[in-house]
């Protein structure tokens, strides 16, 4: 679906009324970044894909999907949602993505156990950021 | 203290304001506050015109930006009320005296120096007239009770007086529409209802309203 | 529909409020915290009057007879729906039969569950609010109990998960600490009656909040505020937040199921916009008193009706978002 420029203009004035700094959106083969000149800062979310290395071994990626910034805690919890070496369920939270007043969770996309939770707390990541890198369950190395 | 003789007028935060007229707590004077609450009642902005005893409280649909043209209309309002008859039925409410509910009731006679006897019957003398409803739901304010029988509120509430309970507050009587905390002195009972919420007016009683109490039975 | 399975303290169904029946003598009740309860049916895409439960102690436990949205906002509480955890704040969803389960509560003192569609029990006078002293609205005019069944309205919630940070950190005040609260205040009318000293020790005063704080009214405990003289009125109409100062010198907040009418003086009156700040207050933290001008308090009311749209809009925004993809 290609990205219309009524869309874009559309998106600025959603951005401007609910008081978001920045939204990001990937399609195949086009990505479009809006920022709201709040004197907001960028941190880099091309860096943090590279921190997530190639998906060569049979890890998935929990990514985000929406703009915003990144919490690996709520603010009301000491312990951050997960933490390496944890066991979760597949449509586990493993964090946060503040955008505006709201919180959108990023999702476990399988069952498996954390291996790194990628992201920083702060840091401004956009749809499609990895966020925690997860070894899956049940597929363990074939059988000899 | 000494009785203002302009009325007073003070906010309840942004939810409404408190109207206080001067003058002493009788008939005429409420009269001119039921007047004054019909009037305010249809002004711009405001919910609902509640009156007290001898006052008036405005709630807001939206509070106004400046307050001042809102004081000047209940100034104006209340030096133009002219009392009006409002409610008027006679209600007779069957009382005991006395027993479990009432059982303030010999206290009530030795604070007063009178027989139990003597304060049911000046008690039940008076036609009363419902000033104002309040505190709770259904529960009326009544006004003309005889001071003879006059007893101070309690030092500490009671947490749970009987729904129906016919008390003495200071110089003023009542009856509980519904059981909860009371700082009064229950005398005595009656199974009379007050509220229901599937009336068309959920309240039986409205301001103006004259109530008779009639001695059904005195527990001694 | 849901079914409530454990509950610890008086949990209840509310609305906003009744707030036109003060001439049969009857209060507002409505929600304690109205922000908690909007921002729960925002997310819901409910009306924001649609009634929820006010869960003030815990644990509570209740299970879902369908596929349904729901949310949980107000106090910060440990909870779980099969299996998963529900952070503060939230809208998640049930399947039919699944159990939620309600645990403890570490910031705030009452909890709100809402629905997609709302709770749908009748509306009564005007509201879905229930009235303690006249037992009337809500489910039977009482607090809930083990085996009650709540029908909900129809609903066409999203379900998905979403989030939105707890008002308390939106909506922070400047020097308030964790265990204590400041709320802003009109002066009432027999602030005048205090002198001076008086009026700044009510000010500077710190109030414990004492266990006898509820729903009807929050019980302070502190130096004693005694007016010149005592003052006795003549019964007169009050609101939620008015201060009175009883002869004991300790002020009562007035809160939803408060008398709709009192005698003592007033000193203050707690402002709309931080009503359910004290809702939130727990019992044993303290409470501080800040003076502000009628025009004042009017400007933090726009104030929170520009944060009510901003979250509706926020909310709208991220549906769009994720419904493009």
């Amino acid at each position: 679906m290609p990205i219309e420029l009524t869309d874009i203009e559309r998106l600025a004035q959603i951005l401007e009324r609910s008081g978001v700094d920045a939204i990001e959106i990937e399609e195949s083969g086009q990505s479009l970044k809006l920022v709201m000149d709040t004197g907001a800062r960028m941190a880099a979310s091309p860096m943090l894909a590279a921190a997530a290395g190639p998906a060569a071994d049979h890890s998935v990626i929990a990514k985000a999907d929406v703009a915003g910034h990144f919490l690996a805690a709520h603010p009301w919890r000491d312990k951050p949602f997960v933490a390496p070496g944890q066991r979760i369920e597949a449509g586990a939270i493993v964090g946060l993505v503040k955008i505006g007043l709201l919180y959108a969770p990023v999702i476990a996309p399988a069952a498996g156990t954390v291996d790194a939770v990628i992201a920083e707390t702060g840091a401004m990541v956009g749809y499609g950021t990895p966020i925690a890198r997860i070894r899956p369950l049940g597929k363990i190395s074939p059988i000899s | 203290m000494t009785t203002p003789d302009r009325p007073r007028i003070s906010l309840l935060g942004t939810s409404a304001l408190l109207f206080e007229a001067p003058g002493a707590f009788d008939l005429p004077h409420q009269r001119r506050i039921w007047s004054l609450a019909a009037t305010a009642s249809a002004w711009p902005g405001i919910r609902e015109a509640i009156p007290g005893i001898t006052n008036l409280m405005l709630t807001f649909e939206t509070p106004p930006r400046e307050l001042k043209t809102l004081i000047t209309a209940l100034n104006d309002g209340w030096d133009e009320a002219e009392g009006i008859a409002i409610g008027g039925r006679e209600i007779k409410l069957p009382v005991t005296y006395g027993g479990e509910i009432g059982s303030s009731l010999k206290s009530v006679a030795d604070h007063c120096g009178l027989s139990v006897d003597d304060v049911v019957s000046i008690h039940a003398a008076p036609l009363y007239t419902v000033f104002a409803l309040g505190s709770h739901p259904g529960y009326c304010y009544l006004g003309g009770m005889d001071p003879r029988i006059t007893m101070p509120r309690r030092q500490t509430p009671l947490q749970r007086s009987a729904g129906g309970s016919v008390s003495i507050g200071g110089s003023q009587t009542g009856v509980s529409a519904s059981p909860g905390p009371s700082g009064w002195h229950a005398i005595g009972h009656t199974d009379w209802t007050f509220f229901d919420p599937s009336w068309p007016t959920p309240a039986a009683l409205v301001p103006g309203d004259i109530i008779r109490f009639e001695i059904e039975r005195v527990i001694r | 529909m849901i079914e409530i399975l454990s509950v610890t303290g008086p949990a209840s169904v509310q609305d906003l409020g009744r707030f036109d029946q003060y001439r049969f003598g009857v209060g507002t009740s409505g929600a304690m915290d109205d922000v908690a309860l909007r921002a729960g049916n925002i997310l819901l895409g409910n009306d924001e009057n649609a009634a929820g439960i006010e869960i003030p102690m815990l644990p509570f436990k209740l299970s879902f007879g369908r596929d349904r949205a729901f949310a949980l906002t107000g106090a910060g509480v440990e909870a779980e729906i099969a299996g998963r955890s529900i952070p503060p704040w939230w809208r998640s969803y049930a399947r039919a039969g699944d159990v939620l389960t309600i645990k403890a509560m570490s910031h705030g003192a009452r909890c709100y569950l809402t629905v997609g569609g709302g709770i749908d029990v009748p509306i009564v006078l005007g509201s879905r609010s229930t009235q303690f002293r006249g037992e009337f609205g809500g489910l039977h005019g009482r607090p809930l109990q083990p085996g009650d069944i709540l029908p909900c309205a129809a609903s066409t919630a999203t379900i998905g998960e979403l989030g939105i940070e707890p008002a308390d950190l939106t909506l922070a005040r400047a020097n308030a600490s964790t265990d204590e609260t400041i709320v802003r205040v009109v002066i009432a009318g027999e602030y005048d009656g205090f002198d001076g000293p008086t009026q700044a020790l009510f000010w500077r005063s710190s109030w414990k909040i004492t266990p006898q704080s509820n729903r009807y009214g929050y019980r302070l405990q502190g130096p004693a505020v005694k007016p010149r003289v005592p003052i006795e009125k003549r019964s007169h109409g009050i609101v939620p937040g008015v201060i009175q100062i009883p002869p004991n010198g300790q002020p009562i907040i007035q809160m939803r199921d408060a008398q709709t009418s009192g005698g003592y003086p007033k000193i203050a009156t707690v402002i709309r916009a931080d009503l359910w700040r004290v809702g939130q207050a727990r019992l044993g933290g303290k409470l501080r008193f800040e003076q502000t001008a009628y025009t004042d308090a009017l400007a933090a009311e726009a104030e929170m009706s520009a944060y009510l749209d901003r979250l509706r809009t926020n909310v709208r925004l991220v549906e769009e978002i994720r419904a493009c993809r």
